[in-house]
């Protein structure tokens, strides 16, 4: 489903160059739950990024479903990040000044989704990470970090993409929501063949996954990777 | 949400900075709306100065006019060259006659001597023709003629004394009467091209013919107790009275009117004019044709006027105003314009981040641009309502500082040109109505048509649009990776 291949992006800093991503390449199926771990500043962001086509690669390439996206233009790649990924962010990014409802709704407006049906989903999805409804309408300002998170995945999760691209998605969370949150997203990849390729740190979180991988040095390594029973095929 | 629900949000996401930047845009769209009504207003003013002054233009001799100044007389040839002259429709000669009560006459030793400058004559008396009549003025001399009649008899009594027995006749003097005008004219029109409004009996018929017959003023008729069909004496020759005409003046009234060929006739010079009476086919073409009948008739022979000319420089400096104003309105705008483009580029900058978010999620970059313009149009539709309330009550005050601070000057100059016409008080008839330039400035009211400002709001939300555009475009080079850089 997704393909990367010998993807390199080195950023200038002061006089020498650094390259957090330098050579990786890998394979997804569909509906394969990844995760990624690595120490800070390996570049395990910078990776996602080039994946969610927010960031052009200094080499390399990546493909979904057959289609290079080093070879689309800004317009296609606007909506290839609209329609097909899911991106849960480090810093949740959400607009502040909004309600948790309205951040949810905003890439179904994007998507041209009518009014009544994006709010609909967009608190059906808001009880699904398990925000309290009375927080619905809530601006983002006034939500703890934790809850900033929920509506961050939330959000990721409104144009049902077919990849979803999380960084620490269960940072800020409590052990209770954060299985609550790994349920979801093992669920999803499951029963909805969606591929998810999480960065992560938690441990409960790396053990559902169907392939770990491990950057270091701008490379990845996958580590032993313990197949689910009945994995779709790619 | 919708983008503009987004938009509205955004634009009250910092209320204070809000508040100042409406209040700055309030000043400047304010401003540029009172400039645009009073443009508009002065305008209007101009237009209807223009329309009173009418599509009628006045020849009079090079160096002369009425009964004043020097030059060779206007002849039916110029007349006829005249009529060429594109966009012309009529040219009506006239023939002026400045005719003496036969008693005052009769009371100075010698007629002719009184021709040559007598009394009252005028000074030159090259265009005018002095002549005799029976009939007896219907305006008292009063202060202003007597006045008149002294300065100019100081002069010649300086001549009469000289000539000797002529001398006392002159000092003593009691009874002074005016003189009447009887003026030839082609058409049944006035000395200033107005239609003559015949109270009772009728028009002479063919004006172009000699005919024996006159139309009095009411008040002259009366004075002499002559109704139509009545006769009197010019230069012993006598008239019919063929009907009456009200001029709306006193000065008017104390008229006669004869077919131009009975002036030319009377003043036995057959083929001169005293002016010309031309009519031009529209408002438009006055300037041109009058252009054009100047070079036509020659500049050394002929003075083209277009009705009063204390009218002229009061539509002068009223068009400076408009200059100005409009300037203003322009100058206003463009500054709304800027405030909204450095505000937005302000905006555009400080919200780099989120902006990356709203790629980062797939918003296409003119969803993106079009809120920031639609945020930019809210700051100018506070700005245009609050302003326009601001222009509403200030516009007037606005207008009439333009005027009185631009027109003082010409204001009063045409005061004293009006005032001191020789003559008794009395220049031409309809000398009357523009009396006071300073009168007629002051009656520009800014009256603020919701028309007017709603063109004014149309065009500040236009400058405001072109503000935000650039931002807007600016917005379209942010890159959705910015979202990962830290505030
Ligand atoms: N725009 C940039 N310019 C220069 N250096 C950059 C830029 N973006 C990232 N880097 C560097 O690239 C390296 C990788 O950064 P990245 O954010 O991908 O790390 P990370 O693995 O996500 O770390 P963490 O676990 O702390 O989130 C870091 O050393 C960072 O300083
Ligand atoms: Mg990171």
């Amino acid at each position: 489903m997704i393909e990367v291949k010998d993807l390199v992006r080195q950023f200038k800093s002061g006089d020498r160059t650094i390259k957090p991503v330098n050579g990786v390449s890998f394979e997804l199926g569909k509906g394969t739950l990844a995760s990624i771990v690595g120490k800070s500043g390996s570049g395990k962001s910078t990776l996602l990024s080039l994946l969610g086509a927010l960031d052009k690669p200094t080499s390399g390439d990546v493909i979904v479903d057959g289609v290079s996206l080093a070879a689309l233009p800004d317009t296609k790649l606007t909506e290839y990040r609209r329609r097909d990924i899911g991106f849960v962010f480090q810093q949740f990014n959400l607009i502040p000044n909004l309600s948790a409802v309205d951040n949810v709704m905003l890439p179904m407006e994007f998507a041209g989704v009518r009014k009544a049906a994006r709010s609909a989903r967009a608190k059906e999805l808001l009880e699904q990470v398990q925000l309290d409804p009375e927080k619905h309408g809530r601006r983002i300002n006034r939500l703890s970090g934790g809850e900033q998170q929920r509506v961050a995945i939330a959000r990721a999760l409104a144009n049902e993409p077919k990849l979803i691209l999380a960084d620490e998605p269960t940072g800020n969370l409590d052990e209770q929501t954060g299985e609550h949150i790994i349920a979801l997203l093992s669920s999803l990849s499951r029963d909805h063949n969606t591929t998810i390729l999480v960065v992560t740190h938690d441990r409960s979180l790396a053990n559902k996954a169907d392939r770990r991988f491990r950057l270091q040095q701008g490379r990845l390594s996958e580590e032993a990777s313990r197949q689910r029973v009945a994995a779709p095929a790619s | 949400m919708s983008v503009l629900a987004r938009s509205v949000g955004n634009a009250f996401r910092n209320k204070i900075r809000t508040a100042a930047v409406v209040a700055v845009l309030t000043v400047a769209i304010g401003l540029a709306l009172a400039m645009l009504v009073a443009n508009q207003a002065v305008g209007a003013k101009v237009q209807e100065l223009n329309a009173s002054v009418g599509t009628v233009l006045t020849v009079n001799p090079a160096g002369g006019q009425g009964f004043e100044g020097g030059g060779e007389p206007l002849t039916a040839e110029q007349a006829a060259k005249a009529a060429t002259v594109p966009n012309v429709t009529s040219v009506v000669g006239t023939k002026a006659l400045r005719m003496r009560t036969e008693t005052t006459t009769a009371s100075g030793t010698s007629g002719t001597t009184q021709t040559q400058g007598g009394p009252g004559g005028g000074p030159g008396g090259q265009a005018a023709t002095a002549v005799t009549t029976n009939l007896t003025a219907a305006v008292d001399a009063g202060t202003l003629g007597n006045r008149n009649n002294t300065s100019n008899g100081t002069g010649n009594g300086a001549t009469g004394n000289a000539a000797g027995p002529n001398g006392t006749a002159n000092q003593t003097q009691p009874a002074f009467s005016l003189p009447i005008t009887a003026t030839g004219i082609e058409a049944e029109v006035d000395s200033t091209g107005k239609a003559l409004n015949i109270t009772s009996g009728t028009g002479l018929g063919d004006y172009k013919a000699v005919s024996g017959k006159a139309l009095l003023g009411t008040t002259l008729a009366e004075k002499n107790k002559l109704s139509v069909g009545s006769t009197f004496t010019i230069n012993g020759q006598t008239f019919t009275v063929a009907g009456t005409f009200d001029a709306g003046t006193a000065f008017g009234n104390n008229a006669v009117y004869l077919t131009l060929a009975d002036a030319q006739k009377l003043a036995n010079l057959p083929d001169e004019l005293s002016t010309m009476i031309v009519t031009v086919n529209s408002m438009e073409n006055v300037d041109s044709a009058k252009t054009a009948l100047q070079a036509a008739l020659g500049s050394d022979k002929a003075d083209v006027t277009q009705g009063q000319r204390n009218l002229e420089t009061a539509v002068s400096s009223l068009n400076s105003v408009k200059g100005i104003s409009l300037v203003a309105f322009i100058a206003a705008l463009a500054t709304a314009g800027l405030i909204i483009l450095l505000i937005m580029v302000m905006l555009v900058r400080e919200r780099r981040r989120e902006i990356g978010v709203l790629k980062a999620i797939g918003a296409p970059n003119r969803t993106i641009g079009l809120q920031f313009v639609l945020e930019a149009l809210v700051l100018a539709t506070l700005g245009s309502v609050v302003g326009a309330v601001v222009a509403s009550f200030a516009s007037g005050s606005i207008a009439s500082a333009l005027i009185s601070t631009n027109t003082t000057t010409t204001a009063g100059t045409g005061q004293r040109g009006a005032g001191g016409f020789p003559g008794g008080g009395a220049g031409f008839p309809g000398g009357g109505p523009f009396g006071g330039a300073q009168q007629l400035l002051t009656s520009v009211t800014a009256s603020v048509s919701p028309e007017i400002l709603a063109a004014g709001v149309a065009a500040v939300f236009g400058v405001a649009i072109i503000g935000a555009l650039v931002p807007a475009l600016l917005t379209a080079r942010i890159r959705p990776i910015e979202v990962l850089r830290g505030e």
